[in-house]
C-alpha cells in the first residue's frame, strides 16, 4: 500500500531579467495505491501526472506532503534507508527505445538486476538464467529467442514487454507505467494493457497508469480509480469507469470531448465540451485554475478555488463549484 | 505459469543459439570487429598501417646494431638502392634511423593516450554522473589543467628532467592533456544519464559501480577510443615538435631531432641535399597519423551492436 | 489580393496515384516500401491515410511531392495532380516552384521542423523570396490571416521563435507555411502526434475547417485511427506498402472487410464498447526485411488466412465505391459467381 498526502512539488525556473520564476507542479495531491489495485493519473502535459509518478517511484524530490510505503512514512527515513522502500515501487518508461541499454544483451539486461534481488534473498546464483527465462514468459516473449539479442532487434512492443519484466525483477509492489503504450504501434497497445492488467491478477501488483488518453485507462482493469490533474491539482477522482460515464468537472468532460469519435461505429455526444481557450504556459493563479478555459466559469470561479469533495448522491469527488452531468462520449450506433 | 498473454514474440524461436555467455559474447564482439574493418579497403589499410609501425616499434632496433654504422664518404647521399632516404650528416642510413626511431615516438604516444584517456574519462564520468559538488571540484581541476600553458611549462621542465625514457614523457604529455577529454566526457555523461536505462539502473537499485562500469562506459566507448586513437596522432605531434625546437637532448634516432637537424643543421629548406633527411620523418608521421584517421571511422560501428552486425 | 480571391475560387484539384512503387536499398538488395498502389483523392474531399510502423504511408506521402530521398527511390508508377501533371516527372525547378506553390506539406513532427534560429516571420519571407513571391506584403497579410483563423495573433507569432511557441502552435504555424502559398493540394504528414488530446481536437477542427474554406483536397496521413475518422471522409488502410482497403470512412469504420482493418478497429482502446471484445492484433507489423516475397502480406497475422494467401498476393477489388484486397474479404463472391457459371 502506497499513499501519498499533501504532496507538493515546485519547480524554480531560471527567468531571464526577472530572477527565478516558481511554477507550481504539484498542489496538494493526495492520493493512495492498494497491492494489486488499479490507479490511472490522467492530465494533458503541464498536469503534473509525470513529475508525481517520478515522485511515487523514488526518482524525484517534493517540496511538501508526506509518502507513506507499507506504514512507513518516507520522510522518518534517511535517504539511504528510503532506497528499498522505494525499490518496490518500479517506473515503466513511456519510450521503450531509450529505456533499454543499446549496447547490452536482454540476458544482460535481466541479468544484473536479478544477480543483486539473488544477493538480497539469499537465492543461489544459479537461480537468476531460470528466473530470467520466466519473467519473460510471463509477459508473453519467448525467452530463447529473446535473451541473446541486442535491443535493436526486437519490436517497440517487444521491447516494452523485456522493459516490463526487467522492472518485475525486483518483485515490485507497484509499477508506474508512465504513457507506456504512446510510442507502441496500434495493433499491439491493447497487448500491453492486457499485460499489465494479466500482472495485477496474477502477481496482485498494483499499477499506476499515468496518460492523456483516457480511453486506455479502462483496460488495465474495470476495478480502477482514476484521478483527473490538471495545473498540479486533482479536479475528479473516482471509479474509472463512472468518471467515463458521468464526469461531472467541465474540464474531465473536455478531455472526454477531444477524444476522437469513430463515425461509422460511433456517434459523438450530446454536450461535447470544448474549451474557450488553448492552454497557455505561466498562467496567473487566483480562482479556480481552469477557469478562464471554462466555458461555465462565473465571477465566484474566478476569484475563489473549489476543493475536491463529494457531494451526496454523487459517486466521485470533484473541484468545481458547477458541477453538472453532461454526456460528452460517443455513443456506439448501434445501442 | 507461462500463460501468454499475446505472444507477440512467440512467432519463432528462430535463428542465434541461446549463446548467452560471456565467452559466446566475446568471440561475437571480436568477430564483429572483423566485419567491421572488411567493409572498408580504407579501414584495412589503417589496420596495416598501424600494424607495420607497431611491428617497426617492437623489433625496429633489433633489426640494426646498437650504433648505427656512420660513413664518411657518403654525408648527405642522395636516396640509392642502398640507401632509400640517403643518409644524414654523418652519413649514416636516414631509413634506419626512422625505423629504429619509432619506438620512442610510439611509446610516447600510447603512454600519453593511455594516461590522458584514463584520467580524463575517470574524472568526467565521476563529475557528470555524481554532479554537485563533486561535479564543481573536478570541472576546476580541469579548468586548471586546460589553462596550464603547455609548452612553456615543458621549457621549464626539460631543464631539470631528461626525458631519457619514453614513459617519462608519455606521463609529462599526458598529465598535460586530460581536459579536454574529461570536459567532453562529463557532458556525454550528463546526457546519458538522462536516458532511460540509466534511470531504470538507478531506480532498480543497481549499484553506481555497475551503472558508471556497465551501463554508461560501453555507451561511450567509441567516443572514448576515437579520443584515444587522436591522442596517440595528438601526442606524436607534440613530441616531435618538442624535440624539433631543441627543447630536449640531443639523439640522433629520433624523428623530431632529425627534422631539427634536418631543417637547422642540414638546410633543407635551402639545399635540395638534405630533403630526403627532411621528408623521412615527415612522411613516416603523415602516414602513421593516416593509418590512425582511417582506423577511427570504423570505431562508431564497432562498438554499436546495431551497426556492427549489420 | 485579389490574385489570392482568384486562386480561391479554382475548384480543388484531383489527385490520382497509379500503381506507385518505391523501392529502397538494403545491404539484401531493394525491396519495395510501397507496392502498386493505387488510390484517387477525389477532388475537394480529406483523405486519410493510417497505418503502422513499416506500412509505407510517409513514403507514399513523399511520393505525392516526388521526395523520396535516397536510398529510396520511386521505381514505377505515376501520380498525376490536376493542373499539375504527373509529378514524378518533374525535375529541378519545376518541382521546386510545384512544392509549396500547388503541393503543401505540413511535415512529421511540425512541432520540430522549424529553424530555431530565425523567427516565424523570417522563415516565411525565405519562402516567399525562394519562389519568387513578389508582393511580399501580401504574403505577409495572408499569413495573418491565416493564422487568425486559426486562432493566433499573426503578429505576434510571425515575431516569435520557435521555442517560444507550444506544440500545437507550432503545428499551426506549419499548417500556414503549407496553405500561405496557395497550396491546393495539402499533405498532413502524422499532424497531432505528440500533442495532448484537447489540442489534437482543436487541430484536427482547424484542419477540417480551413480545408473547406479554402477548397483543398487533403491527405491526412496518420497511425491513429481516431484522427483520421475524426476529420477524414475517405479512409485508406496501409500494411505492408500496400492499400489493402480504401473507401468512406463510416463504411470502412462500421463495416470493414479486410482482415487487417477489422482487428487494428478491434485494437483502439475506446471510451465505450465491450473490453472484452477488444484485443491487439497477434504478431507485429513487418518491416522491409520481413515483408513476405510472395502472397498476401498480411497474412502471418491473419484470422482468416487461407492455402491461396501463401502463395497469391492478392489483387484490389472495387466495388460499390470501396477497395479491398483480400482473398477472404471476396470469397462469398467468387463462391456466387462460380454457381452462375455451372
Amino acid at each position: 500500500m502506497i499513499t501519498g498526502t499533501g504532496i507538493t512539488k515546485v519547480f524554480k525556473q531560471r527567468g531571464g531579467v526577472l530572477g527565478a520564476r516558481e511554477v507550481p507542479a504539484l498542489r496538494g495531491v493526495d492520493f493512495a495505491i492498494a497491492k494489486g489495485g488499479a490507479v490511472s493519473f490522467i492530465g494533458e502535459s503541464g498536469s503534473g501526472k509525470t513529475t508525481l509518478g517520478r515522485i511515487i517511484a523514488g526518482l524525484e524530490s517534493h517540496d511538501a506532503g508526506e509518502i507513506v510505503i507499507d506504514d512507513v512514512p518516507m520522510s522518518s527515513l534517511s535517504h539511504r534507508r528510503r532506497q528499498p522502500y522505494f525499490r518496490r515501487v518500479q517506473l515503466i518508461h513511456q519510450d521503450p527505445y531509450s529505456a533499454l541499454n543499446p549496447t547490452r544483451t536482454i540476458h544482460q539486461t535481466l541479468e544484473a538486476p536479478l544477480k543483486l534481488r539473488a544477493k538480497q534473498t539469499g537465492r543461489p546464483r544459479s537461480w537468476v538464467d531460470g528466473r530470467a527465462a520466466e519473467l519473460l514468459a510471463m509477459v508473453g516473449i519467448d525467452p530463447g529467442y529473446v535473451l541473446p539479442r541486442y535491443p535493436h532487434q526486437l519490436s517497440g512492443g517487444m521491447r516494452q514487454r523485456v522493459v516490463i519484466a526487467r522492472a518485475l525483477t525486483m518483485d515490485p509492489e507497484v509499477l508506474v507505467a508512465d504513457e507506456a503504450v504512446s510510442m507502441i504501434d496500434v495493433s499491439l497497445r491493447l497487448g500491453i494493457l492486457a499485460l499489465l492488467k494479466d500482472l495485477r491478477e496474477r502477481l496482485n501488483v498494483g499499477v499506476l497508469f499515468i496518460t492523456h488518453d483516457i480511453a486506455t485507462a479502462r483496460y488495465i482493469g474495470d476495478d480502477g480509480e482514476l484521478y483527473v490533474l490538471y495545473r498540479g491539482q486533482v479536479v475528479e477522482r473516482g471509479a474509472t469507469e463512472k468518471i467515463i460515464a458521468d464526469p461531472v468537472h467541465p474540464y474531465t468532460q473536455s478531455l472526454l470531448s477531444a477524444i476522437p469519435v469513430l463515425h461509422g461505429l460511433e456517434r459523438p455526444g450530446a454536450e461535447r465540451v470544448v474549451p474557450r481557450e488553448m492552454q497557455r504556459e505561466g498562467e496567473p493563479d487566483g480562482g479556480c485554475l481552469f477557469a478562464r478555459r471554462c466555458p461555465f466559469s462565473t465571477e465566484r470561479c474566478a476569484n475563489e478555488m473549489p476543493v475536491l469533495a463529494r457531494e451526496e448522491d454523487v459517486e466521485q469527488e470533484y473541484a468545481c463549484f458547477h458541477p453538472r452531468r453532461r454526456s460528452v462520449i460517443p455513443v456506439g450506433v448501434g445501442e | 505459469m507461462t500463460v501468454i498473454v499475446n505472444p507477440e514474440g512467440a512467432i519463432s524461436p528462430d535463428a542465434l543459439p541461446a549463446g548467452t555467455t560471456r565467452a559466446t559474447l566475446r568471440r561475437n564482439f571480436w568477430r564483429g570487429v572483423w566485419r567491421v574493418l572488411r567493409r572498408k579497403p580504407s579501414r584495412m589499410a589503417g589496420v596495416v598501417i598501424v600494424a607495420l609501425f607497431a611491428l617497426m616499434g617492437v623489433a625496429g632496433p633489433l633489426l640494426y646494431p646498437a650504433q648505427l654504422p656512420r660513413d664518411d664518404n657518403a654525408l648527405y647521399a642522395p636516396p640509392s638502392l642502398a640507401h632509400p632516404f640517403g643518409t644524414d650528416f654523418e652519413g649514416t642510413d636516414v631509413l634506419a634511423l626512422v625505423v629504429t626511431g619509432a619506438r620512442y615516438v610510439l611509446l610516447t604516444g600510447l603512454a600519453t593516450a593511455v594516461i590522458t584517456v584514463a584520467l580524463g574519462t575517470l574524472i568526467g564520468l565521476v563529475a557528470g554522473f555524481h554532479r554537485g559538488r563533486w561535479d564543481t571540484l573536478l570541472m576546476r581541476l580541469t579548468d586548471m589543467n586546460l589553462a596550464i600553458p603547455g609548452l612553456p611549462l615543458l621549457l621549464v621542465l626539460s631543464t631539470v628532467w631528461k626525458f631519457e625514457s619514453p614513459l617519462e614523457m608519455g606521463l609529462v604529455l599526458g598529465v598535460l592533456g586530460w581536459g579536454g577529454i574529461a570536459r567532453a566526457v562529463r557532458s556525454q555523461t550528463l546526457s546519458l544519464r538522462e536516458r532511460g536505462f540509466i534511470e531504470a539502473a538507478r531506480g532498480l537499485g543497481l549499484p553506481t559501480r555497475h551503472i558508471i562500469g556497465r551501463e554508461l562506459l560501453p555507451s561511450m566507448a567509441p567516443y572514448i577510443a576515437m579520443n584515444m586513437l587522436i591522442a596517440v596522432t595528438g601526442a606524436v605531434y607534440a613530441q616531435v615538435g618538442l624535440f624539433f625546437l631543441g627543447v630536449l637532448p640531443f639523439e640522433s634516432n629520433n624523428w623530431g631531432v632529425m627534422l631539427n637537424l634536418a631543417v637547422f643543421n642540414g638546410g633543407a629548406l635551402t639545399t635540395p641535399a638534405a630533403l630526403p633527411y627532411l621528408l623521412a620523418p615527415l612522411i613516416a608521421i603523415l602516414v602513421l597519423t593516416l593509418g590512425i584517421v582511417l582506423i577511427v571511422d570504423a570505431m562508431d560501428e564497432i562498438f554499436n551492436p546495431r551497426l556492427r552486425e549489420e | 489580393m485579389t490574385a489570392n480571391t482568384a486562386a480561391r475560387d479554382i475548384e480543388a484539384p484531383g489527385v490520382r496515384i497509379r500503381d506507385l512503387t518505391v523501392v529502397y536499398k538494403t545491404p539484401a538488395g531493394e525491396l519495395p516500401a510501397v507496392r502498386g498502389v493505387d488510390l484517387a483523392l477525389a477532388p475537394g474531399t480529406i483523405t486519410g491515410v493510417v497505418g503502422e510502423s513499416g506500412s509505407g504511408k510517409s513514403t507514399l506521402a513523399l511520393s505525392l511531392l516526388n521526395a523520396v530521398q535516397p536510398p529510396g527511390r520511386i521505381a514505377a508508377g505515376s501520380v498525376e495532380i490536376d493542373g499539375l501533371g504527373d509529378v514524378l516527372t518533374l525535375r529541378g525547378e519545376d518541382l521546386r516552384r510545384a512544392r509549396g506553390r500547388q503541393v503543401g506539406y505540413v511535415f512529421q513532427a511540425a512541432q520540430n521542423s522549424l529553424n530555431p534560429l530565425k523567427t516565424i516571420g523570417k522563415q516565411l519571407l525565405d519562402l516567399g523570396r525562394s519562389h519568387e513571391v513578389e508582393d511580399l506584403r501580401g504574403l505577409v497579410r495572408e499569413a495573418k490571416d491565416l493564422l487568425a483563423r486559426m486562432g493566433m495573433d499573426g503578429a505576434r507569432v510571425l515575431d516569435s521563435y520557435q521555442h517560444e511557441l507550444s506544440g500545437g502552435m507550432r503545428q499551426r504555424v506549419g499548417i500556414m507555411l503549407a496553405l500561405v502559398l496557395n497550396a491546393k493540394v495539402v499533405v498532413l504528414d502524422e499532424p497531432t502526434t505528440a500533442l495532448d488530446m484537447i489540442t489534437q481536437a482543436t487541430i484536427l477542427r482547424i484542419i477540417r475547417e480551413v480545408h473547406e474554406e479554402r477548397a483543398l483536397t487533403t491527405l491526412v496521413i496518420t497511425h491513429d485511427v481516431g484522427a483520421v475518422a475524426e476529420v477524414a471522409d475517405s479512409l485508406a488502410v496501409m500494411y505492408g506498402g500496400r492499400v489493402v482497403e480504401h473507401g468512406p470512412v463510416t463504411e470502412v469504420l462500421g463495416e470493414a472487410r479486410h482482415p487487417y482493418t477489422q482487428g487494428l478497429i478491434r485494437a483502439i482502446p475506446r471510451l465505450t464498447g465491450d473490453l472484452s471484445l477488444a484485443r491487439a492484433l497477434p504478431g507485429r507489423p513487418p518491416t522491409l526485411g520481413t515483408l513476405p516475397a510472395q502472397g498476401c502480406v498480411f497474412r502471418e497475422r491473419c484470422e482468416r488466412r487461407m492455402e491461396v494467401c501463401e502463395t497469391d498476393e492478392p489483387v484490389a477489388v472495387n466495388r460499390d465505391g470501396r477497395t479491398v484486397a483480400c482473398h477472404a474479404a471476396d470469397r462469398h463472391l467468387t463462391l456466387i459467381k462460380r454457381k452462375e457459371f455451372v
